[in-house]
């Protein structure tokens, strides 16, 4: 069952890719669709079948691949992959969807046929590292994602693109030497017969070298989120790669860093983790604020949505480093709902490119104007913009609701500091709005042509999606509360009566 | 008439130095091109439309509903007045002037019947659903001549008319004879005497302006009559048109009468001599096309940040200086007008406008900018014949005479210098 989320478009991608290249691109885009299509079905299918009791996981999948090396196709499901996978699918189908739309009208989407193929195999990666119970095989997948995003970025990017791909390439590939180093540790000083997840017991290894391991693994996907001081390769790739590449980058791409995170790092090291998450509370605060502030300054607004993203993933590490059930479930809830609204974001600047032709904050103006304006499309932004602020009645207020309920008792400073940052959302999104919506329509310039339906559609489909995720929670966290819950209580026994300990305390003086 | 250039003074050096040239050559403001004289033309024939309807309802609030305080129907215009014979044109005018019919047009009968919707719905629905002429429009640009009085003092005698004892005392007549057997509002009257007296002021300006669109709506149908035959083949022509049209007409009296059970009363009698270009027309012009008022369309102006000026003289909101682009957003005069003048568009600007921009989705706006040009080919017209008027003809071959046209062009040229005025804009065809 796994198996056909990884095979059907990787199938697909060869197909694609050995098609006639003189085939009208609509037929690429179709066939692309047609799969990724299929492939939310099957996902949504997998919901139907996922059983919310068990933390174990479900669905496995094993053949012995290499077994004198310890390397097997081992693949299972839980509460933690199966919003991402979910997500994975819902953005590579609207990326097969709107690619052509999000190319500037002057020039048509450049080889199609590369594009859709390598969009398959993003898919394919993403899934595989996703469901991969093999920590051998979740690095071959997670190494995998590096190439078709390296060519995303060099071949559809605009006039910095090389350069974008290069520092791109460097950081990655540096944090999969990183992980590569720390699952080879990890499988041979603990001495277990193969790479497999549910086999590796580390709690034998003495906290001093479970410490450089849990490093490395922090610091190799630190940069894939990325993490403040990681993430400078992160404004350029995002900002040079053309706007499908950007909303899988940011939807789907950052997701591998704090699910590795969560899955390695939570799983593997539970002791140790709750060791350094004073530090990692620190770092996520880092984040958050420099995103705010960083994201305050910029004059581009895609650049803007490249830094809230930083800002927003340190939510994400918060939840995790708080380590209670509530922010566990909120540090999973907030990597979708940033997937998503990180994706309605990008797209609907990169209608705004589009049409405008410039993402410039200075030269926007008055695109609310309901005739000769994009009205939709800047009604859409402020939703969505919104939505990135957290106001309540839409996913970005459960997320981070849940996440600062559930850090507070542990660390009230990062917790406040991450408050404060949802503030400063508020200000760069007020900012941005501002000048692009409100205003008035230059007459010298404003001669866009118009935004269609099938170029709402997607916009449309976010946005619908945030609201009902936002009033109707449950269908976004109850998939993963088990397995939350397991992750946590994992964590030393001493930590969780303290936490106890601390409720008990205060819960009189509340009453 | 396409003059040459005079070669008896020098060339001028105003910043609008290619217009004067182009005026001073018999031309106008607008350039020359057929696809200007296009959209010119195609608007004057959507704007004439509604506009038959205005001049009859002004007239009919001003005459007839006049100090109702509870005005729910004054746009529910009575048969007579939509059908009353036009003064100048028709078999029946009084005096012919223009060739066109002398009652409804026949287009803006079958609109009023059926509306937009084409549903033989009640009256009443149809207004609601702003599926009618929205006279509006036409208040905003009566409010606009009442507001900025005293405009082209001391020549227009109109305005300071108001504020005499004559007036004062033919408007207390009136207004006593209205509200006859009403004891509350003549005691109201008695109570605050300058109250319905501004009242009565407002209608007279609805019937200042509807004498004069009186005149406008066939001079617009025939020039459009003209087009389609072939016979006017340049914007210069259709200028032209308009400049012989203000000289036939200007001595057209301009009254008010108010019929109170079936008695008339005369607050402005035709016997004050107010003609029609001094009283109506050029007020009309500075009022509606220079300054009117900074209503709010997407843009808010806040008069405490200095942006609305302290004097009405330099108000600058008219349609030669307004932006068109909020034009579609709901309940502007702009966006009223414009709906009124898309139902009447003949095919040709339809077809023209598919072509362009975002086609059917902002024909609003197009049409408003066709809108913008049409109305500086009438304000062309307006400072030719003020030319013709007090000074001396284009091909005078004193060249001190010619100097003082030139400086006359350019004075009102300096009116245009303004940052949002749309002179420049309407040079260029890309503005649309």
């Amino acid at each position: 069952m796994l198996s056909t989320l990884i095979w059907l478009p990787v199938f697909g991608a060869a197909v694609i890719g050995f098609l006639p290249g003189n085939f009208a691109s609509a037929r690429f885009r179709w066939g692309a669709i047609a799969i990724s299509g299929f492939l939310l079905l099957w996902t949504l299918w997998l919901f139907t079948q996922f059983d919310l009791a068990t933390s174990e996981m479900q669905m496995r999948e094993f053949v012995a691949w290499i077994p004198t090396l310890g390397i097997n196709y081992s693949l299972g499901l839980d509460g933690l992959s199966l919003p991402l996978i979910a997500l994975t699918n819902l953005l590579t189908l609207l990326v097969a969807f709107s690619s052509e739309h999000l190319t500037p009208q002057a020039q048509v989407l450049k080889r199609p046929r590369l594009f859709y193929a390598l969009l398959l195999l993003i898919n394919a990666g993403m899934a595989g590292a996703l469901l991969a119970q093999n920590l051998l095989l979740f690095f071959f997948f997670y190494e995998l994602e590096l190439i078709p995003f390296y060519l995303m970025i060099v071949i559809w990017g605009s006039a910095k693109r090389e350069y974008a791909g290069m520092k791109f390439l460097i950081y990655t590939a540096t944090s999969g030497v990183l992980i590569l180093a720390a699952f080879l540790a990890i499988g041979w000083l603990t001495g277990s017969a193969n790479f497999e997840y549910s086999a590796i017991q580390t709690a034998e290894l003495s906290q001093r070298v479970q410490l450089i391991l849990l490093t490395l693994v922090v610091i190799g996907f630190g940069i894939k989120i990325p993490l403040v001081p990681l993430h400078t390769w992160l404004p350029d790739a995002y900002v040079e790669a053309s706007t499908p590449t950007a909303i899988l980058l940011g939807g789907v791409l950052s997701k591998l860093g704090t699910y590795g995170l969560a899955r390695f790092g939570v799983g593997l090291f539970p002791e140790t983790w709750s060791l350094v998450t004073p530090g990692l509370s620190v770092v996520a605060a880092v984040c958050l604020m420099y995103g705010a502030l960083a994201a305050i300054a910029q004059k581009d607004i895609k650049r803007m949505v490249a830094y809230s993203s930083i800002g927003h993933m340190g939510y994400v590490l918060l939840g995790m480093a708080a380590l209670t059930p509530l922010s566990m479930v909120g540090s999973v809830s907030q990597m979708v709902s940033h997937g998503l609204i990180l994706a309605l974001l990008f797209y609907l600047v990169g209608v705004i490119e589009v049409k405008v032709g410039t993402r410039e904050l200075d030269v926007l103006n008055g695109l609310l104007n309901a005739i000769r304006g994009l009205p939709m499309t800047s009604a859409l932004l402020i939703l969505a913009g919104m939505a990135s602020a957290g106001i309540p009645g839409m996913m970005g207020f459960v997320a981070e609701f849940l996440v600062f309920q559930g850090s507070f008792t542990t660390f009230p400073i990062p917790t406040l500091l991450g408050v404060i940052g949802s503030g400063l959302t508020a200000v760069y999104f007020v900012i941005l709005l501002n000048r692009t919506c409100f205003g008035k329509l230059d007459n010298k310039t404003a001669y866009y042509p118009r935004v269609t339906l099938s170029e709402h559609l997607p916009a449309l489909a976010l946005t619908a999606l945030v609201f009902w995720l936002g009033i109707q929670p449950t269908w976004l966290v109850r998939w993963s509360e088990s397995t939350t819950t397991a992750l946590v209580s994992a964590a030393p026994v001493e930590r969780q009566i303290v936490l106890s300990q601390a409720t008990a305390i205060t819960a009189p003086v509340l009453d | 008439m396409n003059m040459p250039i005079s070669t008896k003074i020098p060339p001028s050096n105003h910043p609008f130095a290619e217009v004067i040239h182009r005026l001073e050559a018999g031309g106008a403001m607008l350039p020359d091109t057929p696809e200007n004289l296009m959209q010119i033309i195609g608007l004057y024939k959507a704007y004439a439309v509604p506009m038959d309807f205005y001049w009859r309802d002004l007239l009919y609030i001003g005459e007839q509903v006049f100090l109702n305080p509870l005005p729910f129907f004054k746009f529910f215009i009575s048969n007579e007045y939509l059908q009353r014979e036009n003064h100048y044109a028709g078999d029946n005018a009084d005096l012919r002037i223009w060739r066109g019919r002398g009652t409804v047009h026949p287009e803006l009968e079958e609109f009023i019947k059926q509306g937009e919707l084409k549903k033989g719905l009640p009256r009443l629905f149809h207004h609601l659903w702003h599926d009618r002429i929205n006279m509006e429009f036409a208040e905003e640009c009566m409010r606009a001549m009442l507001w900025h009085r005293n405009m082209y003092a001391p020549v227009n005698q109109f305005d300071p008319y108001l504020d005499s004892d004559e007036y004062k005392q033919n408007a207390d007549r009136a207004i006593r004879a209205y509200f006859k057997g009403n004891p509350l509002m003549l005691a109201l009257h008695n109570t605050f005497p300058e109250m319905f007296l501004e009242q009565c002021r407002e209608a007279s300006y609805y019937a200042n302006l509807g004498l004069f669109w009186e005149v406008m709506a066939p001079v617009f149908f025939e020039i459009s009559d003209l087009y389609d035959e072939g016979k006017i083949a340049s914007v210069p022509d259709a200028m032209n048109f308009l400049v012989n049209g203000i000289f036939a007409i200007a001595g057209r009296p301009i009254y008010h009468h108010v019929y109170i059970r079936g008695e008339c009363y005369e607050i402005i009698p035709k016997s004050k001599g107010f003609t029609w270009l001094y009283e109506a027309a050029l007020p009309y012009v500075e009022a509606v096309f220079y300054r009117t008022s900074p209503f709010r369309g997407t843009k808010s102006y806040n008069a405490q940040a200095g942006q609305v000026p302290d004097d009405q003289k330099d108000f600058h909101y008219g349609v030669l200086y307004a932006d068109k682009f909020p034009v579609g957003t709901a309940g502007i005069p702009p966006t009223l007008l414009a709906q009124d003048m898309l139902h009447f568009l003949p095919q040709y600007l339809v077809d023209y406008y598919q072509q362009h921009c975002r086609g059917e989705d902002d024909m609003l706006i197009q049409l408003a900018i066709s809108f913008q040009r049409s109305m500086y080919c009438v304000t062309s017209a307006v400072i030719q014949a003020l030319r013709a008027a007090l000074l001396y003809p284009l091909d005078d071959p004193n060249p001190k005479h010619l100097m003082a046209n030139r400086k006359f062009f350019e004075s009102q040229m300096d009116r245009f210098l303004r940052p949002e005025a749309r002179l420049r804009d309407i040079q260029s065809p890309i503005y649309r």
